[in-house]
């Protein structure tokens, strides 16, 4: 029971990540109506801005993740207005070629400023320690936590104030938030903000367990992928819940099936989900 | 207030609106007239911003608007409340209204004057004020869709085909609102299909046909034009 409980905790850890990924990916949709799928690169940028603040400018940890998250943020709103805004009027092609190619131009980019190797980020929270008879690092017990404060921040803003109800309003409707008087540039802007941040953020928590090199993103974006189909494509409640349905999977598909397998285990559901539910678990009445 | 001066419209190179005319008085109802495409939709996207106009001006209260962003025209007091309504389906009656009155968030006690009055005006969604418009009728949700247009407080509302799918006996109804929020100050500009009850309620209209502007004249001199009353009213 304890071993069992164990794998729930590390299934919650992974899940914070996934969700947080997923949240990003999940936000820029409902707005652009297209995947990005630059969006692992963003995660990727993030691990190393926040590596790279600590190891060449001594920042602590948290400073580090802080300064990576506004980088990143800042980054995905230049994608959004040098990239996806001028081809606001194109087809819907258009922005996922250019999400492709802005996803070649970063990786290429990390290699040649941070080179190819495998690189192990530090962390002030490597310690062990002991909750009710379990045992976990204590930079997992911060992931978990973390993630839900953000989650929590990010729920209130969203539903609770003027600005954050600007984005759910965009996303259910462009033409009619622009006639409520919403400026459609400045949500679109935002919500490159956020989802960047988001990503910064996921990676930089994730990375003292993982590695951080240029392929990083790769697996993690393909599974937000699945995570978003799997929640509905544009639902937030849908990204946090897939997210966490898909680290349980994987921790518990881990111990119990094999570890070699663990990554297969999203595509698994993907098929299941696309087979059984094409529209999403979580996709509410009168959602389009 | 309002005046179109010789606007035209093109989407790529079809020409939707040819050089059209239109003046809109403070405290007037104005309506447009027409069938299905014949173009009034796209006189009121451009006026809101939506569509760029090929040609012409638009000018609202002395000022060139024909430039501005959409959500600038509605920061002006320039409403649309559009056809096909445009709601935000998976957010609350409530939800929806406060988003109308997106332009006036930092004002508590104005938005709450404004709700209480789009209350009055449509007591069904105070009733149903917790419900998912989307799970709303097509009457309820365009009670809601006008409510929402009302709680930016606009100088001049544009209605686009209010009455369109709603049972006989509600189109009354709404036409008497659309009076009533006339009365209580607020110029409207509406584009109806329905001639008769819009006619009934309006100061002056136009006609369109393909486009641009075939008549037009004051309510009196439209039921009185043969061509018309003919083509839009029947007997």
């Amino acid at each position: 029971m304890e071993f069992f409980i164990q794998q729930l905790l590390n299934g919650l850890t992974v899940g914070s990540v996934y969700s947080l990924v997923a949240l990003g990916l999940t936000l820029v949709y409902g707005i652009l109506h297209i995947p990005n799928f630059a969006h692992g690169a963003l995660y990727m940028m993030g691990g190393y801005v926040t590596l790279t603040m600590m190891s060449k400018s001594g920042l602590p940890y948290w400073l580090a993740i802080v300064i990576s998250m506004i980088v990143i943020g800042t980054l995905g709103v230049l994608l959004e207005r040098l990239v996806f805004y001028p081809l606001r009027d194109a087809p819907p092609l258009h922005d996922k070629i250019a999400a492709i190619g802005i996803l070649l131009f970063l990786e290429a980019f990390a290699q040649f400023v941070w080179g190819a190797d495998y690189q192990t980020m530090p962390t002030p929270y490597g310690k062990v320690v002991n909750l009710f008879g379990l045992t976990l690092t204590a930079q997992r017990l911060l992931i978990i936590t973390s993630t839900i404060a953000i989650m929590v921040l990010l729920y209130f803003f969203l539903k609770k104030t003027f600005i954050g109800a600007t984005i759910i309003a965009m996303s259910q409707n462009r033409e009619g938030a622009n006639l409520v008087g919403i400026n459609i540039n400045k949500v679109a802007m935002m919500t490159f903000m956020i989802s960047g941040s988001l990503a910064a953020l996921a990676a930089s928590l994730a990375s003292p367990i993982n590695l951080v090199f240029p392929g990083m993103g790769h697996l993690v974006i393909l599974k937000a992928f699945v995570i978003i189909i799997l929640g509905g494509m544009g639902s937030v409640p849908g990204a946090i819940i897939g997210g966490y349905i898909l680290g349980f999977s994987e921790s518990l598909g881990a111990t119990y099936i094999s570890n070699d397998y663990k990554d297969i285990i999203a595509f698994v559901i993907l098929v299941i989900i696309l087979t059984i539910k094409p529209t999403g678990l979580f996709v509410r009445r009168g959602q389009s | 207030m309002l005046e179109l001066r010789n606007v035209s419209v093109q989407y790529g190179s079809f020409t939707a609106v040819q050089n059209v005319n239109i003046h809109v008085h403070e405290g007037e109802i104005v309506v447009l007239l027409g069938s299905n495409g014949a173009g009034k939709s796209t006189v009121f996207r451009t006026i809101s911003g939506l569509n760029k106009l090929s040609k012409g001006e638009i000018v609202f209260k002395g000022n060139r608007i024909d430039r501005y962003s959409p959500d600038r025209i509605v920061q002006l007091g320039i409403v649309q409340c559009a056809e096909g309504r445009k709601l935000f389906s998976r957010m609350t009656v409530y939800e929806n209204l406060l988003m109308g009155a997106y332009i006036h968030r930092k004002e508590k006690e104005k938005i709450k004057q404004s709700l209480n009055h789009v209350y009055e005006l449509f007591p069904i969604l105070k009733e149903k004020r917790n419900d998912l418009a989307g799970a709303l009728s097509g009457g309820q949700q365009q009670m809601l869709a006008i409510g929402r247009a009302l709680m930016s407080r606009p100088k001049l509302l544009l209605l686009d085909e209010p009455s369109i799918g709603l049972a006989p006996l509600i189109v009354e109804q709404m036409f008497q609102i659309i009076k009533q929020i006339n009365k209580e100050g607020t110029t409207i500009l509406l584009a109806e299909q329905n001639a008769h009850a819009a006619l009934h309620i309006a100061h002056k209209g136009y006609v369109f046909e393909n486009g641009t502007i075939a008549v037009q004249g004051t309510s009196q001199e439209l039921f009185a034009n043969d061509n018309v009353h003919k083509a839009y009213i029947g007997t």
